[in-house]
């Protein structure tokens, strides 16, 4: 710890596995799974390599007995798998072995030694407790420095509403935004609370070309909120509390950043009709007619709230309460919104009535233009059990919501969910609940089971 | 994967009903938060040397005043008011990089000055000095980052009136020394404004109060008694549970002079039964320790035996002609001291010595409570150290073979029995959410947030 220099954590890069894979040639599949298989072993035998502890402790524990006759039992105090300690204890008795002891049973042994494999927060502890014929005693010790977690795999679970993990980061992720060109993602603009990271897609890894800095006066809300929005003669706006920022429009990139309480845009530019650079090919997503008015909303620069003051104005309506997040459904004459209100109730809202229900949903929703079911989709946070949010998808026939699909967990709390530009999928972050790092998922509805 | 028992311990949070299954929320800015606490405080200056460290005392300083750096659940020193240290080597100077553009609550800017200023004056014996846009530190200190996150290094400034003003996410509202504390948002906290408005805290309240308060709503935050947690009847309340953070010991006033003193020391030692006291007084709470640090902290506690040995305690006990009656000190407006120094005296009857209880201020031997200072072993045991009397040992490394080392020397000096060590416990309405207690034992209440009702 003395030595310790501390620096900003790096993010980690994080392979989108399931979107890549599916891009590669079939032979490069199975070269590139092979390869994962060895790094899993490689990893596993890294992970078990014990081998200078077990050394270590066996030349004390040889320095206090000599060579001869010992008893020797183990117990493993420890957080260590009973796989791992197995390895260990094998470990020590060669080591032991190595050195001169042979294993006997207590009454026959000049010594007892009880081995205990324990840990502290940040090592694993191994002591030994040696008790000689003669009374003498001695207690020995060894420490090693535990290894970093590894995030516990996760089943997946088939469903209709489905996650792609995209990206994953110790900091604090706000929106991840995939720039098309083409049928498929070449870039990914990653906003965390202090950069646009810009990602590129090459040999099926995400690599960094750039990361803009974002230049802010104030500090920053808790639960900072931001949005990336694809524009129409530029790469990127990106919405933070108070400020607003814009890629230049010309190379080189630079984010420029300024006060601003400009409203956010609540409505993905491709379902009002707006042609994206980004998009140059998308139009309408999924070739769909319906172009939705945009709407924007003010956003509160000192809170993670909306203030609810709308532009244009929703009907009668020119302020709604403050809310967390929106959806809307377009209905054949208009279009019905729903607001998360902060006060804890979702405001059902037609343009000409209010209303406000209580559905059990969490503060993070909003909406998707597919090709399932009715055309349009509500996706709902709520809490799951005590360590996993999840996600759901309603329809709403009339007005009242109906689930569309099973819920889809996540191993943490949801941060963000945001409708991405094409207006069909949707990005959820959240954030670990043991991990602590972000990730962030797009969320798809299959439509097709 | 086999989860690590602290880290389970640290978020052991029993929900015992209510809020199960309630749709996740945004936190909410906003609301009063009414904290209860046992405690009287009688300065709210960090380097205050009249006070004794307490954990109601740490969390109060870090909601008001911020360290350089504070420690992680994993030990590891994270960036508060520093964003990044580096030093060319042992016995080098440290170098701490100020974080910009940070504020005191009255206003002025956190300078390398002031921070400079404010350390010098917590230690008196380090060299401290700005450069520029950093504070550079040179002292003989191994842990001196572990040091810093300690409260006690907190950045203080006096505003005009002479009142310590710090940087932390609340401000100072009112204060009633000892009585009653009001804190506020710090609107322009460099992490950010807390989402609670107010923070209103009334010292000087027994358990019993507080848990009343609680019940009538009247409470958010309230403090409960170990061996009292199983019998309380929460309702949607929460109970949390820190690590084992605080040690109870019995403390000689004085070095052990003769050979006898040290055989009667080891008789009383070994005739101690943790168990039955932790089934019967404590009702299963905490964990019987000989030994000073925890085994959470140092992975090695469960090789100091906890068990009562009485015939060996006879056997030492035997050894000496003459039995003096030894006074054992505890605090009268502790209940569960006094329920402890009764069952002490009685086991140590068993063994053939003396001990009267006593409430008196003087005795020869006292049963107490010590916070450990830090998540830090090393910390944490020379606080131990310097609070006791017991003679503070040389650190030649950072190993866990020289902790121990370290830690044995202090045992066998014999002016410390250890007894138990015990978590904090608190109790909390079902509208507080996302408050966390920190690894020193602290509240961490600046990313808390009051629900105004269920969605």
């Amino acid at each position: 710890m003395q030595e310790a220099v501390y620096n900003s954590a790096i993010p980690d890069v994080n392979l989108n596995a399931v979107y890549r894979f599916c891009l590669f040639p079939r032979f490069l599949r199975i070269a590139l799974l092979l390869c994962l298989l060895s790094v899993g072993l490689l990893m596993k035998v890294s992970a078990a390599d014990w081998n200078a502890p077990e050394q270590n402790l066996a030349r004390k524990i040889i320095a206090v007995t000599g060579p001869g006759a010992v008893a020797v039992i183990f117990e493993n105090r420890s957080s260590l798998s009973q796989r791992d300690a197995e390895i260990v204890e094998n470990g020590l008795r060669n080591a032991l072995e190595a050195l001169g002891l042979h294993f006997v049973n207590e009454n026959q042994a000049a010594a007892n030694v009880k081995i205990s494999l324990s840990e502290n927060p940040t090592s694993f502890v191994w002591i030994a407790q040696i008790q000689q014929s003669a009374g003498e005693s001695a207690v020995l010790l060894v420490s090693t420095p535990r290894p970093e977690g590894s995030l516990a795999a996760r089943d997946s679970i088939p469903l209709r509403l489905r996650k792609i993990s995209l990206w994953k980061q110790s900091n604090r992720i706000l929106d991840v935004a995939l720039l098309e060109e083409g049928p498929t993602p070449s870039h990914m603009a990653v906003l965390d609370p202090e950069s646009v990271s810009l990602y590129r897609l090459q040999s099926g890894k995400w690599q960094q070309e750039q990361a803009l800095p974002i230049a802010h006066d104030r500090p920053w809300p808790r639960d900072l909120r931001g949005r990336l929005i694809p524009a129409r003669d530029h790469l990127l706006d990106v919405y933070l509390p108070g400020v607003l920022c814009s890629t230049a429009s010309s190379l080189p990139l630079s984010l420029n950043c300024h006060d601003s309480d400009d409203p956010w845009p609540l409505i993905p530019g491709t379902l009002n009709g707006e042609k994206l650079s980004v998009f140059p090919s998308a139009g309408l997503a999924n070739g769909a007619s319906t172009v939705v008015p945009q709407m924007k909303a003010f956003f509160a620069p000192t809170r993670n709230f909306f203030t609810g003051v709308l532009t244009p104005t929703l009907g009668k309506f020119a302020t709604v309460p403050k809310f967390y997040s929106a959806a809307l459904l377009p209905r054949d004459r208009y279009t019905l919104w729903f607001f998360a209100a902060t006060a804890g109730q979702v405001h059902m809202i037609d343009g000409m009535s209010d209303r406000a229900v209580n559905w059990g949903w969490g503060s993070d929703l909003t909406s998707v233009k597919t090709a399932c079911g009715a055309g349009w989709q509500v996706l709902a946070a709520t809490a799951g059990d005590q360590n996993s949010d999840s996600i759901r998808a309603y329809e709403f026939p009339d007005r009242d919501p109906v689930a569309v699909s099973e819920e889809v967990s996540f191993p943490g709390a949801i941060t963000a969910l945001w409708t991405e530009a094409r207006g069909d999928t949707a990005v959820a972050v959240v954030q670990g609940r043991e991990t602590g790092t972000y990730e962030a998922f797009r969320l798809a509805m299959a439509c097709d089971q | 994967m086999k989860l690590f028992a602290w880290r389970w311990l640290a978020i052991s949070s029993l929900l015992l009903a209510g809020a199960a299954g309630q749709p996740e929320t945004r936190p909410q800015y906003g609301g009063t938060l009414r904290i209860m606490m046992q405690a009287r405080l009688d300065s709210l200056n960090p380097a205050a040397a009249t006070q004794a460290d307490s954990f109601a005392e740490r969390s109060i300083m870090r909601m008001v005043f911020d360290t350089l750096i504070i420690l992680d659940d994993n030990g590891r020193p994270q960036p508060v008011l520093a964003t990044s240290w580096q030093s060319a080597g042992k016995s080098q100077p440290w170098r701490f990089l100020l974080r910009n553009g940070v504020r005191f609550h009255d206003g002025t800017v956190l300078t390398a000055e002031s921070a400079a200023a404010s350390l010098r004056a917590a230690n008196p014996n380090w060299e401290v000095t700005a450069d520029g846009g950093s504070v550079v530190i040179q002292c003989d200190c191994p842990n001196l980052l572990s040091e810093l996150a300690l409260p006690r290094n907190s950045i203080i400034k006096n505003d005009s009136n002479e009142r310590p003003t710090g940087t932390g996410p609340f401000r100072i509202v009112e204060w009633q020394t000892g009585a009653k504390l009001t804190l506020a948002a710090n609107e322009d906290y460099w992490g950010g404004r807390p989402f609670l408005d107010l923070i209103e805290i009334e010292m000087g309240k027994s358990f019993r109060d507080q848990f009343t308060t609680l019940e009538l709503g009247r409470a958010d935050l309230v403090e409960v008694a170990p061996e009292q947690a199983h019998r309380l009847s929460l309702g949607d309340a929460h109970l949390v549970s820190s690590l084992p953070m605080e040690l109870a010991a019995l403390v000689f006033a004085r070095d052990a002079q003769t050979d006898d003193e040290k055989s009667l020391r080891a008789a009383l030692a070994l005739s101690i039964d943790r168990g039955s006291m932790r089934s019967v007084l404590l009702q299963g709470a905490g964990q019987p320790a000989a030994s000073l640090l925890p085994n959470w902290m140092s992975g090695y506690a469960f090789v100091f035996p906890a068990e009562p040995d009485l015939s060996l305690a006879r056997r030492e006990r035997s050894q000496v002609r003459t039995i003096p009656t030894w006074t054992l000190g505890y605090d009268a407006n502790d209940s569960l001291e006094r329920l402890l120094a009764d069952r002490v005296a009685l086991n140590a009857k068993d063994a053939g010595l003396s001990l009267q209880p006593t409430s008196a201020s003087t005795a020869d031997l006292r049963l107490t409570r010590i916070p450990l200072a830090s998540a830090d072993p090393w910390i944490a045991l020379t606080e131990m150290s310097a609070t006791v009397g017991l003679p503070v040992q040389n650190i030649s490394s950072n190993s866990v073979e020289d902790l121990y080392s370290a830690e044995r020397a202090e045992l066998e000096t014999q002016k410390i029995i250890p007894l138990f060590h015990l978590p904090m416990m608190y109790a909390s309405s079902s509208a507080l959410k996302n408050w966390t207690l920190r690894p020193d034992g602290s509240w961490n209440l600046a990313d808390a947030w009051l629900e105004n009702k269920p969605r």
